[in-house]
């Protein structure tokens, strides 16, 4: 369960979340949706602990990212906004890489591993170097290391940006999987498509602010409109940068 | 997890990543042969010309030789007396002659009537390669002043020790090997260049490389303080630090193998035991190099900008000690306490052979140690602020 209250951010002049306050429950893929430059990221940076707010506070499971950064991370799976692979280790010595940072070590952590490359498909490029892979073979590695300890919350920032038809259907069936296991799952997206296919619950975020929020069937009846499309653009106010 | 583990799984990481990036091992390995091939092809340049003065010895230009046939036999006993140039100033002042000896046709004249005779030498004092031929002429003259003065006074019947309250010796201690220690003054300078050097790749890839390569933020999204990761990359930059240092010292120590004494005439001090010693003074310097290094590099906006400041700030702490070693100054003890330069000194009296104690070793080592700490300190402070992912 992760719970944001009332998150401000700035950077210099530009106030990139302006008091953001929303739920996200167990067991349920919450999407949170706005054009470029909403804020999502900023949000989500502040979640998974990279970025402090400059008010209000983030709570992953009751903890504090604020004032109690590891233990709330430690309860966190992440694919963040930077994706970046190391050049030099395999597809398989990030995911132990990460998974010795979370704690884990020897058969456990090796047994937990080849889980993850059967799971995402990575058989052929696990002891390749990470040199050269395709943005899909990057995303998986970098999705493998963000669960190798079998997180009970999951944030990923745009996880099927940039991915072909395959590789965004295989992200989409691991977040209903996430879901089925009871987890708390956080993405962001700009894309509708994959907010409407994927959600239970949308958080729709415009300018740093909250526009509207809950099932896509609530936001139709918030706005009054009958296509979910529609619906997003009334809240927003404005079709610019969605797609 | 406890820091100790962390860190030390940071630092495995980064060390088997950096042994497999062929520009740092590269420069690791290619680097410390630097020094000690300039230094082999310095000392063979200096013997060389050294042997070439020792064999033929000085020649004297002497013009108006006819003039003073006595006193140019007296020089020829010391020297190669040649015949001066047509014009010994110009000569002079280009280059061509080190010294010229100018005897005036009265000089045999005032000789004989007892008058000081007029004698000219024409010199350079601003060239230093003339010193030599300068300093062999005027002994000469010298010499010949006082043997023939002294014979005049035995003609008139008084002894020349009357004249003489001084009994003046000339000591000359410079040796071969003396003259070499200007070129032994580079020694603490490539060991201060390899220990930044060797470690600098490193420092720049695990910092400014992993932003640009947007693989920090997913490692910042990880329940580690963030201290341990600054301890795992600066405890790794230490490693290709000291692996460039103990290569620059093993090579060092080659060589006297290249240039046995028996082929140049002196022999190089640089022995196994001495460098093992350096060895020691060294590794407070890898660690306050690579805290410095991982420090900067953290702050740098690109790759490229970390490469260059830390380029720059690898000749800071080298300059100050190869510029002492040149002016050949001792410095005073309490310099001994400044990080890099303190090391340079005491490696520059242990290549003098001169005594260098505990003490003096453990001081520069210590605030070495001391300041290394104090940069760490601020590297974890400036990662947990957000560096250098964000600078809040």
């Amino acid at each position: 369960m992760i719970v944001l209250e009332g998150i401000e951010k700035s950077f210099g002049e530009v106030r990139a979340v302006a008091g953001v306050s929303f739920q996200v429950p167990d067991g349920r893929i919450t999407g949170l949706l706005g054009p470029n430059g909403a804020g999502k990221t900023t949000a989500l940076r502040i979640v998974y602990g990279v970025l402090r707010a400059d008010a209000g506070r983030a709570l992953v499971d009751g903890l504090d990212l604020g004032a109690n950064r590891l233990e709330a991370q430690r309860r966190l799976g992440v694919l963040p906004h930077a994706q970046g692979l190391y050049a030099r280790l395999t597809a398989r010595e990030h995911v132990l890489y990460f998974g010795e940072l979370q704690g884990l070590s020897g058969d456990r952590l090796a047994r937990r591993t080849d889980e993850l490359v059967r799971r995402l498909g990575m058989e052929d490029f696990a002891d390749r170097r990470a040199d050269g892979f395709s943005q899909g073979q990057r995303v998986k590695v970098a999705l493998a290391r963000a669960l190798v300890h079998d997180p009970p919350n999951v944030v990923l920032d745009e996880p099927t940006n940039g991915l072909d038809v395959a590789a965004t259907r295989q992200v989409r069936s691991l977040l209903h999987e996430l879901r089925e296991q009871g987890r708390c799952v956080l993405f962001s997206s700009h894309v509708m498509q994959e907010v409407s296919a994927l959600c239970d619950r949308v958080v729709v975020i415009a300018r740093g602010r909250v526009v509207a929020e809950g099932t896509p069937d609530d936001l139709r009846r918030q706005t009054g409109r009958e296509h979910l499309e529609d619906a997003f653009v009334a809240a927003i106010g404005s079709e610019e940068g969605l797609s | 997890m406890s820091w100790v583990r962390a860190s030390s799984v940071v630092f495995l990481k980064e060390v088997h990543e950096g042994f497999r990036d062929r520009r740092s091992v590269l420069t690791a390995l290619f680097f410390p042969a630097l020094g000690p091939a300039l230094l082999v092809v310095l000392i063979s340049i200096v013997s060389q010309t050294s042997r070439e003065v020792d064999e033929k010895g000085v020649s004297i230009p002497v013009a108006g030789s006819q003039n003073a046939p006595n006193l140019v036999a007296f020089l020829s006993q010391g020297a190669r007396v040649v015949p001066a140039p047509d014009d010994p100033e110009e000569a002079v002042r280009r280059g061509d002659a080190d010294v010229v000896v100018v005897i005036p046709p009265d000089f045999g004249e005032r000789l004989r009537s007892g008058r000081p005779a007029p004698i000219r030498l024409v010199v350079d004092e601003s060239r230093d390669q003339a010193r030599p031929a300068m300093r062999a002429a005027e002994r000469l003259l010298g010499a010949w002043a006082h043997q023939t003065g002294a014979q005049r006074l035995m003609l008139r019947g008084v002894h020349p020790a009357v004249v003489e309250p001084l009994a003046l010796e000339h000591v000359d201690i410079s040796t071969p090997a003396s003259r070499l220690a200007s070129l032994l003054a580079t020694v603490p300078f490539f060991i201060v260049m390899a220990i930044f050097t060797g470690g600098m790749a490193i420092a720049i890839d695990t910092t400014a490389g992993e932003r640009e390569r947007q693989s920090l933020e997913p490692l910042f999204t990880l329940p580690v303080p963030r201290g341990v990761l600054v301890i795992g990359k600066v405890a790794a930059t230490c490693v290709f630090g000291v692996v460039t240092l103990v290569e620059t010292l093993l090579l060092f120590g080659l060589v006297p193998v290249a240039l046995p004494a028996s082929r140049i005439g002196f022999s190089v001090k640089l022995d196994p035991w001495m460098l093992a010693r350096t060895v020691g003074l060294g590794l407070p310097m890898v660690l306050l190099a690579s805290a410095l290094m991982v420090l900067v590099a953290a702050r740098a906006r690109t790759f490229r900008s970390a490469q260059t400041t830390l380029s720059i700030l690898t000749l800071l702490p080298a300059l100050p000690g190869i510029v002492l070693g040149l002016l050949r100054a001792r410095p005073a003890d309490a310099l001994l306490a400044v990080p890099f330069l303190g090391q340079q000194v005491l490696v520059m009296r242990m290549l003098r052979d001169e005594p260098v104690d505990f003490i003096q070793a453990t001081v520069a080592g210590g605030a070495t140690m001391a300041l290394a700490g104090l940069v760490i300190a601020i590297a974890v402070r400036s990662f947990e602020r957000g560096r250098p992912l964000f600078d809040e």
